[in-house]
């Protein structure tokens, strides 16, 4: 029968206590690895989240998009450019979209209402854009098919730009010139708020104010009145679920491959590809920063092992003397053990009181999303304890299989 | 009733290549409750009697029978459950733990014997006091003088009432006044009927015991003769 756990336990606490100097620097390197650990990965979950908040704000992991391809050498001929007539086969051939949504941009366009200008960004768009955006008008409504086909003159405004021409007063029904038309407001679109888990810096809390400038109008009014002559160069589309978003990107391609002759002057692009990319990269600098951690705790449990064995030949003669007194080999081997994994488990818990001080300081400077979890406290725990078994094994075996008579006679 | 019995008792050393006899045949009897001396010259084998004696050890062939048990056929590993309850070491250097106070240092063969903590406390309190060191328990025993500390020894050795009481060169380290008082404690011992085995090179300390064993190139002199 052997000491209780209990009494291991005791003993290695008096142990440490008595030999506290000898015991910090014996964990350094453990506090210093679990500190990393935690760093990192607070880090990393702080990333994917405010990447995953962004992505589901933009539209989810659902979206494929058709866009310019910069890759591509236009000297080979080509324009990337989509014709309204090319969009209605497009669109006719991918009856699985959940939505479907063109766009065009004129960046020169002045809207003027009375004699004030403002410089707000005009979007030619479908009706889908509503669901691509998740977006939708607080007053009023949106452009509707009706709109599409008509090349009607109507605009949906943004929330700052009813604020800034209309003021408290109702836009409903007001008449906007942009260019040379004249458009009628037929809705105001909601405000557009994400905050910016870092503070924003320069661009704000709102980091998507910029969205609250637009104003939008019928893709085929933008084209044939507004614009002529623009090139239709992007298309949001989207799945309904991010499987189909890749299945739809997969199908994509050849199609548009062909409406343009063969030339790649497009991209097709889905946002759950991107974010695997996303997530691959991440694991990859995880894996880098892990690995560092893994080296300096590798470092600190031989520092460990080596201190622990210097402590053993220093305390031959006491192994001994419990040895003469009644204690088995398994006593002296849990009383080295334990005391070697208190040592790591302390040398754990002081990393992760670091580690959270450092993230507090630096997610503050850095205006960054750091993210601490009970699960990272847990493993960086598990990851000092399993330290201390592994390079506590061989000192607390030697401790263990001291020979009495040799251990007594040792000065 | 014999307490100790051994029978040809023999000790080899590997030291490299050359093999030292440090025992050549031991055949001793040792009764309960008797006081005695092993003497003998260094290099004599009265350590390595003593390490056998004391279960630290093997014997490489022979028979040693402690208080019943045929101890020379147990495995190393039972051996530390013998120590524990059937033997009371004393050494020359009195070998207490520098880190834990006197009471600690007395509770540990309790503690290892799996006795609870209150228990062992309240038994190693009621010994010290029998040594005369009731107003000590919370010292460290670098505070405490020779003979005190041997004193604290003999307590840690009879906490578990042990079958024998085993002291190597008790007084060694101690003044002659210290040393006295010592062996007043083991006179005591020995007349509430415990056993007390001493090793010494000192023939007055010797004279006290009972019976004197002398032991020469591994072997008895004339000890169990002379009993």
């Amino acid at each position: 029968m052997a000491i209780s756990l209990a009494e291991s336990l005791q003993m290695g606490v008096a142990d440490i206590a008595t030999r506290k100097v000898r015991s910090a620097v014996t964990v350094l390197g453990i506090v210093l690895g679990v500190m990393c650990i935690m760093v990192v990965l607070a880090i990393l979950a702080g990333m994917n989240q405010s990447t995953m908040e962004w992505m589901t704000e933009r539209g989810g992991l659902s979206k494929v998009e058709i866009g310019f391809n910069w890759q591509y050498d236009f000297r080979q001929g080509g324009e990337a450019k989509f014709s309204l007539s090319e969009l209605r086969t497009l669109k006719s051939l991918i009856p699985e979209a959940k939505a479907f949504n063109p766009s065009i941009s004129a960046w020169d366009a002045k809207t003027r209402y009375r004699d004030q200008y403002y410089n707000s960004q005009c979007i030619g768009v479908y009706p889908d854009m509503q669901i691509v955006e998740n977006w939708y008008p607080e007053k009023g409504r949106f452009i509707n098919e009706i709109d599409i086909r008509e090349n009607s003159n109507v605009i949906v405004i943004g929330s700052k730009v009813a604020e800034h021409f209309f003021g408290t007063r109702d836009p409903l029904g007001q008449s906007i010139m942009l260019n040379d038309q004249m458009l009628r407001v037929i809705g105001v679109m909601e405000e557009k708020y994400w905050e910016n888990p870092g503070g924003g810096g320069m661009w704000g809390k709102n980091a998507l104010d910029y969205m609250n400038h637009r104003n939008f109008i019928p893709l085929s009014t933008m084209v044939n009145k507004v614009s002529p002559g623009s090139k239709i160069d992007q298309v949001e589309i989207i799945a309904h679920s991010p499987e189909d978003a890749l299945a739809l990107q997969k199908k994509l391609g050849p199609i548009v491959l062909q409406l343009k002759d063969g030339k790649k002057v497009f991209r097709v692009s889905s946002a759950q590809e991107d974010m695997v990319q996303m997530q691959k990269n991440a694991k990859m600098f995880s894996a880098v920063f892990i690995m560092i951690a893994a080296i300096s705790l590798l470092v600190g449990g031989i520092v460990i092992m080596n201190i622990m064995l210097a402590s053993i030949k220093e305390r031959t003669r006491e192994i001994g003397v419990r040895l003469a007194i009644g204690a088995r080999r398994l006593d002296i081997f849990m009383q080295f053990m334990v005391q070697t994994v208190l040592i790591t488990a302390l040398g754990g818990v002081f990393g992760i009181i670091l580690g959270y001080a450092i993230l507090d300081l630096v997610s503050g400077y850095l205006e960054m999303a750091m993210v601490a979890n009970i699960r990272m406290i847990f493993t960086a725990l598990l990851v000092s304890v399993g330290i201390g078994m592994i390079f506590g094994i061989a000192p607390a075996i030697k401790a263990g299989n001291l020979d009495p008579v040799v251990a007594l006679r040792e000065e | 009733m014999e307490i100790i019995r051994t029978k040809s008792l023999v000790k080899d050393y590997n030291l490299g290549k050359v093999k030292v006899r440090a025992l050549d045949g031991i055949d001793l009897t040792i009764e309960a409750g008797e006081f005695v001396a092993i003497m003998g010259p260094s290099g004599s084998g009265k350590s390595t009697l003593m390490h056998i004696i004391g279960c630290l050890d093997r014997p490489s062939s022979g028979e040693y029978h402690l208080d019943g048990d045929a101890v020379s056929e147990l495995p190393k590993s039972a051996l530390a459950g013998i120590r524990n309850n059937k033997i009371g070491f004393v050494f020359q250097s009195f070998n207490l733990l520098p880190h834990l106070s006197i009471l600690k240092n007395v509770e540990l063969p309790l503690m290892y014997a799996g006795v609870s903590s209150r228990a062992r406390k309240r038994k190693a309190e009621e010994i010290l006091a029998e040594v005369g060191l009731s107003d000590r328990l919370r010292h460290k025993p670098n505070e405490l003088s020779g003979g005190q500390r041997q004193r604290v020894a003999i307590a840690r050795a009879i906490v578990n009432s042990p079958s024998i009481l085993l002291a190597d060169e008790p007084t060694g380290n101690l003044d002659t006044q210290a040393g006295g008082d010592i062996l007043e404690i083991f006179n005591d011992l020995h007349q509430k009927g415990n056993t007390v085995i001493m090793v010494t090179h000192d023939p007055v300390v010797a004279a006290r015991a009972d019976r004197i064993i002398r032991i020469r190139d591994g072997m008895i002199d004339y000890g169990d003769l002379a009993g």
